[in-house]
């Protein structure tokens, strides 16, 4: 079993990493004086995993839309009860979720840790399902979907994913489509399971009021050996080219919404978080509420306080967004563009690149100081492919001209795309 | 954990809470005052103006700046309702000095800037700066006009003005659009000092080791301002529930329906009401999800909520417009299961270790710890978390049915499409 601390130079803050004999990586964070406990239970896999295949497979397996969503729901049925009725006897608050590239299963509790990580170890390695309640969950997940249509905020962000991505699957809703989870049966489901929850593919990070001893001790009883079954997932090719510049959507909405989009390279591991890094901070050096374009879209009434921007990145995709709301989303996204095309030029103002890069240090470490943010940052940071800290050691490296570069390379205006939600005229 | 709260002066409160395990220091300054649709819009404009700019940076650009150089300091500006009473807070978060790269006095700095922002905002004396007006007037207006865009939200508010009409809860805490309009930098400075004169004022500092210097500071500032004679907030006040449930009905071009049922009581037992609400809806394995939702599968959601300030009990839900009915008879029908006593001494058992749970995390999260006592100020006492779990426990099996008992549904919304989807 391979066993080492993890230490943040920066700030001085630690965690253990693990590697476990049953393929499993483990990463603790022991945080003195909080209460709480935060556990996460996941596997590299989200609604982009539609295409793969194993050591044992000849050809490429294509699965339904929305399918690793919906075996998060199935999972928390086991064969005797619900899985919450279980977590009810431990006082612990359990949920799960599914994104893009990974499926997460955890709790978040102040007593009895262990009896709770036991339940989350096991039922996430006891599938159980049936073709009825797998009939029963379409009606279930039916509801989800029809929900997040009625989501402006969730439509401006898919509508405008689909203006930038042909072919990769991040531009399909995370829950699919009432069609595709239609296709879905327990065959089909218990092959996901067995390719996707195999240890070798899954993390588990807990943080706050534990002791990794006893961590280990319960991992040890509870977790199945598994073998490396050596999982391929694949992409359809995806252009450099957007698929085009704007997609608008009617909504009963009380102000129109905006998503602005930059399609940029995708990359891996320890490249895609540097790139992350210079992409938000190049954002705010052009759009913060210190800028000059943040002052005048404020003062013309283009933009509100609502008004940020995100980098949204993962395996094959990489996009730059400024969001908020607004009367005229064309001419923000017009500002912006022609902001970044005259920084290109002239350059930005160094004292303001000094100045975020302290902002996103402090940022960094009040993270630190929340059990949830921590265990959610050991998971992320894992699954991506780097160390827990560091965002903090590439912020702190983070050159002017690293960013300039990436402004230069990434941001150009043939790669832009907006997306609307605006009620009836 | 060191919880210590002192009277500054008539009608304004200080609590520290020093907890050596945050790396940050939180500030809030909340002004109390009653919800009223002449003043709620005027009061959010001003409140959200002195988190804009202040006599030393004068715009929101050098504010930010300023902010940004002290390892990203926030100061920001917040509205809510809190039954009849408008809580309107300007606070600010800030790392603690010992994560400083540079050894700067981060705490010294941001107090002299949240103290600016409330006692010396950029104005001329009888307005507002219009452009930092002018900021918060536009976010108000946008906020007001985006309420329907959160379904579930604009469902149980117009659900609340409903069942709470002809009392000050029926009001949104950001007031009507018309006030919002109508605002002036004169008209909204003038509502700032009517709540630096008049408003109740309570501060919460959280940090992790003593620090006087907030307080003394603090006080100094309020110490010149004159204030008016105290005046008595009720924190809570109960509703009366109509002689008949009243029906609204709202179509909208939506996929999913909503339906939000509000029930009123006449109970003081809150901690049996609020144990209740754990056991009926509040939980994944409550009556209303374990029935409702996963064996019948009538809703996506469902969920049951107790409204302390009101002594009410909301339950919203995400349905299908076909199953509304069959959703509605369901949820009735799992109270009346409660009220029969219809339920297991683990299902107690099981939500006091819920809300055991709950209330153990507050002191994890600075943010949660104003939270906690400000709640437990608003309820005439200063109870700890722990002190609190110890009176659920307390709650017997009866009490519970007796709480079940004293609900009277009031008002029933729904939202539902146009057309059939």
């Amino acid at each position: 079993m391979e066993k080492r601390i993890i230490k943040s130079q920066q700030t001085g803050d630690s965690c253990i990493y693990v590697k476990h004999p049953s393929g499993l990586d483990i990463y603790i964070c022991e945080m003195e004086g909080f209460s709480t406990t935060e556990a996460l239970f996941g596997t590299k896999y989200g609604s982009i995993n539609t295409m793969f295949k194993t050591n044992a497979d000849t050809e490429y397996t294509t699965v339904p839309e929305g399918i690793a969503h919906f075996l998060e729901h199935k999972l928390f049925e086991n064969e005797d009860c619900d899985v919450f009725e279980l977590y009810a006897k431990t006082g612990a608050s359990a949920n799960a979720f599914t994104s893009f590239d990974k499926t997460c299963y955890l709790f978040s509790c102040s007593k009895n840790y262990k009896e709770s990580l036991e339940i989350l170890l096991t039922f996430v390695q006891e599938p159980y399902f049936t073709q009825e309640s797998v009939d029963k969950e379409q009606g279930i997940i039916g509801q989800e979907i029809k929900m997040c249509d009625d989501n402006p905020e969730w439509r401006v962000f898919f509508n405008l994913l689909s203006c930038l991505y042909e072919k990769h699957p991040v531009k399909i809703d995370i829950a699919g489509t009432v069609e595709s989870i239609a296709k879905i049966d327990a065959p089909l489901l218990y092959k996901c399971y067995d390719t996707f929850y195999n240890l070798n593919n899954m993390v588990l990070a807990v943080a706050g009021n534990v002791k990794a001893d006893e961590i280990l001790e319960i991992c040890d009883k509870c977790l199945k050996p598994c073998e490396d079954k050596g999982l391929e997932t694949v992409f359809p090719e995806e252009p450099d080219s957007i698929v085009k510049s704007e997609c608008v959507e009617i909504q009963p909405v009380g102000t129109p919404l905006f998503n602005i989009g930059y399609k940029c390279s995708a990359r891996k591991g320890y490249d895609n978080l540097k790139a992350s890094m210079e992409a938000y901070v190049a954002a705010g050096l052009i759009a913060d509420p210190s800028t000059e374009l943040y002052q005048q879209l404020l003062s013309e009434g283009l933009i509100n306080s609502g008004f940020g921007y995100e980098v949204f990145n993962g395996d094959g995709y990489f996009t730059l967004i400024f969001s908020g709301e607004s009367s005229d989303a064309y001419k923000v996204r017009d500002a912006i563009s022609q902001k970044i095309e005259e920084a290109k030029i002239n350059g930005c103002d160094r004292e303001h690149f000094e100045r975020l890069k302290k902002a996103n240090y402090g940022s960094l470490v009040r993270e630190l100081n929340n059990v949830e943010a921590v265990a959610n940052l050991m998971i992320n940071s894992s699954m991506e492919g780097v160390e827990p800290y560091d965002t903090i050691k590439v912020l702190s490296e983070m050159t002017y001209d690293d960013v300039m570069n990436y402004m230069k390379n990434e941001l150009s205006p043939e790669k832009l795309a907006i997306s609307i939600v605006k009620g009836e005229a | 954990m060191i919880y210590k709260r002192e009277q500054l002066a008539d009608n304004i409160g200080y609590t520290a809470i020093v907890d050596k395990k945050f790396k940050t220091d939180v500030l809030s300054v909340k002004f109390i005052t009653d919800l009223c649709p002449e003043t709620n819009a005027e009061n959010s404009i001003a409140v959200g103006t002195l988190a804009t700019s202040n006599m030393k940076y004068k715009t929101l650009a050098e504010l930010t700046s300023k902010l940004a150089s002290l390892y990203g300091s926030s100061v920001y500006a917040d509205v809510k309702k809190r039954g009849d009473i408008q809580v309107l807070s300007v606070g600010a978060s800030w790392l603690d000095n010992a994560y400083a790269l540079e050894n700067e006095d981060i705490t010294s700095e941001m107090l002299e800037i949240v103290s600016d922002c409330i006692f010396r905002p950029n104005a001329d004396g009888e307005s507002f700066d219009e452009a930092s007006f002018n900021i918060r007037k536009n976010d108000l207006l946008d906020k007001i006009d985006a309420e329907i865009n959160n379904k579930r939200g604009y469902a149980v508010s117009q659900a609340f003005e409903t069942a709470f009409r002809g009392e000050p809860a029926e009001y949104s805490c950001y007031g009507k659009r018309a006030q919002a309009e109508a605002s002036t930098s004169a008209s909204a400075y003038k509502a700032y000092l009517e709540l630096l004169k008049n408003a109740q004022i309570e501060i919460f500092f959280v940090s992790p080791q003593e620090n006087n210097s907030v307080k003394e500071k603090l006080a100094a500032e309020f110490a010149v301002i004159e204030r008016s004679a105290p005046k008595t907030y009720r924190f809570t006040s109960n509703s009366k529930a109509k002689a008949a449930a009243e029906y609204a009905e709202e179509k909208l071009d939506v996929n999913q329906s909503k339906m939000v049922l509000v029930f009123k009581s006449d109970n003081e037992d809150k901690e049996a009401l609020k144990l209740m609400s754990t056991i009926y809806g509040e939980t994944p394995f409550s009556k209303l999800f374990a029935n409702v939702r996963e064996k019948l599968s009538l809703c996506y959601y469902c969920a049951s909520g107790y409204i302390n300030s009101k002594n009410a009990l909301s339950v919203d839900s995400g349905v299908e417009t076909v199953n509304i009915e069959k959703a509605k008879e369901e949820i009735l029908n799992q109270l009346e299961e409660i009220k029969k006593g219809n339920f297991e001494q683990s299902d107690i058992d099981n939500s006091l270790m819920s809300l055991d749970n709950a209330l153990t995390a507050v002191g994890d999260v600075p943010s949660s710890y104003i939270g906690w006592y400000f709640g437990r100020f608003c309820e005439g006492d200063s109870a700890s978390p722990e002190e609190i779990a110890e009176k659920y426990r307390a709650v017997t099996k009866e009490r519970i049915i007796e709480a079940a008992k004293s609900l009277v549904l009031d008002t029933v919304y729904v939202m539902s499409p146009k057309e059939d989807k």
